[in-house]
């Protein structure tokens, strides 16, 4: 279990092994601005501003370039250490459920 | 009778053993052989070899494909975009696997376009004598043939004008600024047979997808797409809903890779004399959305 942590907020957020960035957020009740789900359209980058992340499934090679830079698509992206991420300036994390929230709180303080 | 209907939708997607999965296994159209990097698939009740071909690395369109009802009509159509302005080029048989010598045209969006007189038959998958009404064999959702595409340009007017003028498309229905006749448009929705469309343009950037579309024969396949698409864990943008453009009803889904695909049904009967519909912008919501009356977030900003 790696925490991610999410700029500007810094609300922080759980995350399963193997879980993504954005699967993650929507597990715990966020939500963030986010297009195909699948790696491909480019709309739900963040940028890693400390930790690793890793693609363990297929996106494109403009994503796989952006790295570089710091870009990962949170669709695809896999935390593999505490991680922290800044949105992008015009996205904004959205409590869409703080029943979800609450719930994913709660397992994780049962695990730990 | 010049153009006929779109043929065949050319698209990338990023790993082909997934996408062979997703259409071949979900969508259930018949696969139809490969080459490396490269698969061809059509619908159950498609007669010509294929109606989708995937080639791997990238995403979005290649090109798209629509058949002509004769070879002469591809002179027409050259001489037609060449005088319109677009580059143009022969293209020659077998070049497109399966595809006769036709006409390659870089249209004024930047999306490159096909025409083509003939491709190998091969057969609906009920055959053409005595046929039942539908094969037993299909798998998931068994889309029975490719209907429309969606893309996107940054001159919907110039586009709307080419389809007219060059191709002999008629407008079924448009977004635009206003009612008045110097208006600008939004979208346009235009039609070369019955179906409400066989292509539509949205303003946006050059060159990019929308959603390719495949057609079913009602609103209860619909919802059985949307279950099959639980099952198989398909990114859904948004549906079972319904549009007020076209009244078609529609899934809006995402392949692997993240092409948007659809699935659509119903619509009304169009023909080349009925007056074009007029949505005004402020209502563009209602007329993509029929149901939820405004856009969500992905229909604008989500292209591949």
């Amino acid at each position: 279990m790696h925490t991610l942590t999410a700029l500007p907020t810094g609300t922080e957020i759980p995350c399963l092994p193997g879980e993504t960035v954005l699967a993650a957020m929507v597990r715990s009740g966020f939500l963030i601005r986010f297009g195909c789900r699948r790696g491909g359209c480019g709309v739900c980058t963040v940028r890693l501003l400390d930790g690793s992340m890793r693609y363990e499934r297929p996106v494109t090679e403009t994503a796989l370039d952006e790295r570089a830079s710091g870009v990962w698509l949170a669709c695809r992206a896999v935390p593999v250490s505490d991680v922290t991420v800044q949105l992008r300036p015009d996205d904004r994390l959205r409590l869409v459920s703080p029943l979800l929230r609450n719930a994913a709180r709660a397992a994780y303080l049962s695990r730990t | 009778m010049g153009v006929m209907r779109l043929g065949y939708v050319h698209a990338k997607v990023t790993d082909l053993a997934e996408a062979k999965r997703h259409y071949g296994y979900t969508l259930g159209l018949k696969p139809m052989g490969e080459e490396p990097g490269r698969a061809f698939f059509k619908g159950w009740d498609e007669w010509d070899h294929h109606s989708l071909v995937l080639e791997e690395g990238g995403v979005g369109l290649t090109k798209m494909g629509y058949k002509v009802a004769r070879p002469e009509d591809l002179d027409v159509y050259e001489k037609r975009a060449a005088n319109f302005g677009c580059i143009t080029q022969r293209m020659s048989r077998g070049e497109n696997p399966e595809v006769s010598d036709g006409v390659r045209i870089l249209l004024p969006s930047e999306h490159v376009l096909e025409l083509y007189h003939d491709m190998t038959l091969v057969g609906t998958e009920v055959g053409s004598v005595n046929p039942e009404v539908f094969p037993r064999h299909l798998l998931g959702v068994g889309a029975p043939h490719i209907d429309h595409l969606l893309v996107t340009t940054d001159d919907v007017k110039l586009m709307d004008r080419f389809f007219k003028e060059v191709l002999d498309f008629y407008a079924v229905e448009r977004v635009c600024t206003s009612l008045e006749d110097d208006a600008d448009y939004i979208g346009t929705w235009m039609s070369t047979g019955m179906r409400p469309h066989d292509i539509a343009l949205i303003d946006g950037p050059q060159g990019k997808l929308h959603h390719f579309a495949f057609g079913l024969k009602d609103w209860s396949e619909v919802l059985r797409a949307g279950q099959l698409f639980s099952m198989d864990d398909v990114s859904v943008d948004i549906g079972p809903t319904q549009h007020g453009i076209t009244r078609g009803e529609t899934i809006y889904f995402f392949d692997p890779s993240g092409n948007r695909n659809e699935v659509f049904a119903g619509g009304y009967e169009a023909f080349p004399d009925r007056p074009t519909v007029t949505w005004t912008v402020d209502q563009l919501g209602k007329g993509i959305f029929y149901i939820d009356r405004e856009l969500n977030e992905r229909f604008t900003t989500v292209l591949t």
